[in-house]
């Protein structure tokens, strides 16, 4: 997934749909807005973006799981099987992005991609009502996709790449 | 200077200020699986040198307490547990690369042994209440026979115990103030020392309180040497393990941290128990009870800042 921080508004669009499309417990969410303020005024630099799990390849979740209920998919998406889910909350205290959280009915919940949509060839809730258009999805092994080609010509970042997960989800500055 | 804000979705009370998931039933459980690694290491060591009949309370009566402490131990985990019923998942695989299913998978099987530790030693910790069925007094006598064969593999299996319970806490990169090597070390040996301090508690010989006087000032020194060297590790780390350090040297787990973890229950039980060693006259109940609050604090302490730590916001 690529996000341009350029064309964000912080709207909370992706946030809504995916409370509704997920139907995530009130009170919960899979991905939330940040808004981060550098400098001193007058020369302050204002960065909005959309967060959720980054769905990395090296993912600490998964590898901390004392029962396979995480896992990850052969197309790298990273997935919480419910049933298999004790809730010790190892991989909550495991993930530099804070993307999990303790579903009400005990298991772990968090970001999916969408995976029930993406096998209808359907975009992620989050990137199909996104207003500004500013979320991309696609396949990032794919040289001539249109992440790729984002990732080929734009400056991009990752979030805390320094925790060595090597995330998923691109944000273009 | 940069300001990082929530404009949506993320004020929510159980992500938000700190993501804390683990409770004080996770701090009192490594505690007890520390203590309980600690008093069967000592019972199995003892009675594979042969020394059963010097240092009774080693073997015998402290290892009373070994069940109890995994017992209510377990019961702990299980309490802080949210998907409950579905734990028997621990139990369908075998995850190398998880601390916590090797932690599930050696205390399935150093529990039952704890319990039947105590029970080949029946008749003599319980002399008064008699086995009313033969099958039982068999089974003590079987258990009796086999003593020798469960302290071999109680030792190995108690270090296991002692070392996961901080290798669990060290695996999450996620944490940086959990995230050193040191700590699997750190929990075992300090498992091991409030183990020794139990020992001393419950031991009626001189000779025996001697011994793990002893056993308990050497490993207090290597806790001490641990910590430093825990400390200094995070001193040259990266930026966000410096801000973890912080809250144990000058934030708000400073007074916890260094009044009761390392003066109150490391130096001060120290320095009593080299007093007594030298032959002054120093009740051991007390630098034994000090040993035995610096490892709780200390479990609290690494549990509860450790989450406060990260690497984002």
């Amino acid at each position: 997934m690529v996000i341009d921080t350029l064309k964000c508004v912080g709207c909370s669009d992706c946030v809504v749909a995916c409370q509704t499309e997920n139907d995530v417990p009130i009170g919960y969410c899979r991905d939330w807005i940040t808004e981060t303020v550098n400098g001193a005024y007058p020369n302050i630099e204002l960065e909005l973006k959309s967060e959720r799990c980054n769905h990395c390849d090296n993912a600490p979740c998964v590898r901390c799981c004392p029962t396979g209920a995480s896992h990850q998919l052969d197309n790298g998406i990273v997935l919480v099987t419910g049933n298999e889910c004790i809730g010790c909350g190892a991989c909550i205290e495991s993930c530099p992005y804070d993307a999990r959280f303790q579903h009400p009915d005990g298991y772990v919940d968090k970001c999916t991609f969408c995976h029930h949509r993406l096998e209808k060839g359907q975009l992620p809730a989050c990137v199909s009502v996104c207003p500004t258009k500013c979320m991309y999805f696609g396949d990032l092994d794919n040289p001539n996709s249109e992440v790729s080609e984002l990732l080929k010509n734009r400056k991009h970042k990752t979030l805390a790449p320094e925790a060595g997960t090597k995330p998923h989800v691109y944000y273009l500055i | 200077m940069q300001e990082e804000l929530f404009t949506s979705g993320r004020n929510l009370p159980h992500i938000d200020p700190s993501l804390e998931i683990w409770h004080w039933p996770i701090s009192i459980y490594l505690f007890l699986g520390g203590l309980a690694a600690g008093l069967l290491f000592f019972a199995g060591l003892i009675t594979v040198l042969g020394k059963e009949k010097d240092y009774p309370a080693a073997v015998k009566y402290a290892s009373i307490i070994s069940p109890i402490a995994l017992t209510l131990g377990l019961l702990a985990l299980f309490y802080d547990l949210t998907h409950k019923f579905y734990f028997w998942r621990l139990y369908t695989t075998i995850r190398i690369e998880s601390p916590m299913s090797w932690g599930a998978w050696v205390l399935l099987i150093i529990t039952p042994i704890s319990f039947l530790w105590v029970f080949s030693y029946y008749s003599e910790i319980f002399p008064k209440w008699e086995l009313k069925f033969d099958f039982l007094n068999k089974f003590e006598k079987f258990l009796k026979d086999n003593r020798k064969n469960m302290a071999y593999a109680l030792i190995p299996l108690s270090i296991i115990l002692g070392v996961y319970t901080g290798i669990l806490l060290s695996a999450f990169n996620a944490r940086p103030l959990w995230n050193n090597a040191i700590l699997g070390p750190l929990f075992l040996v300090s498992g091991l020392s409030t183990g020794a301090a139990t020992i001393i508690l419950l031991a009626k010989t001189k000779k025996e309180k001697h011994l793990f006087g002893k056993i308990d000032l050497a490993l207090i020194v290597l806790e001490l040497g641990l910590i430093v060297h825990m400390l200094m590790g995070m001193y040259a780390g990266s930026e966000v393990q410096l801000e973890a350090m912080q809250l144990l040297v000058g934030g708000e787990f400073t007074l916890m941290f260094f009044g009761f973890v390392i003066i109150l229950g490391l130096i001060v039980p120290a320095i009593l128990e080299l007093i007594e060693l030298i032959g002054f006259k120093v009740p051991v109940a007390v630098p034994a009870l000090l040993v035995l609050i610096g490892g709780l604090v200390l479990r609290f302490v690494m549990v509860e800042a450790g989450q406060i730590t990260r690497y984002l916001y």
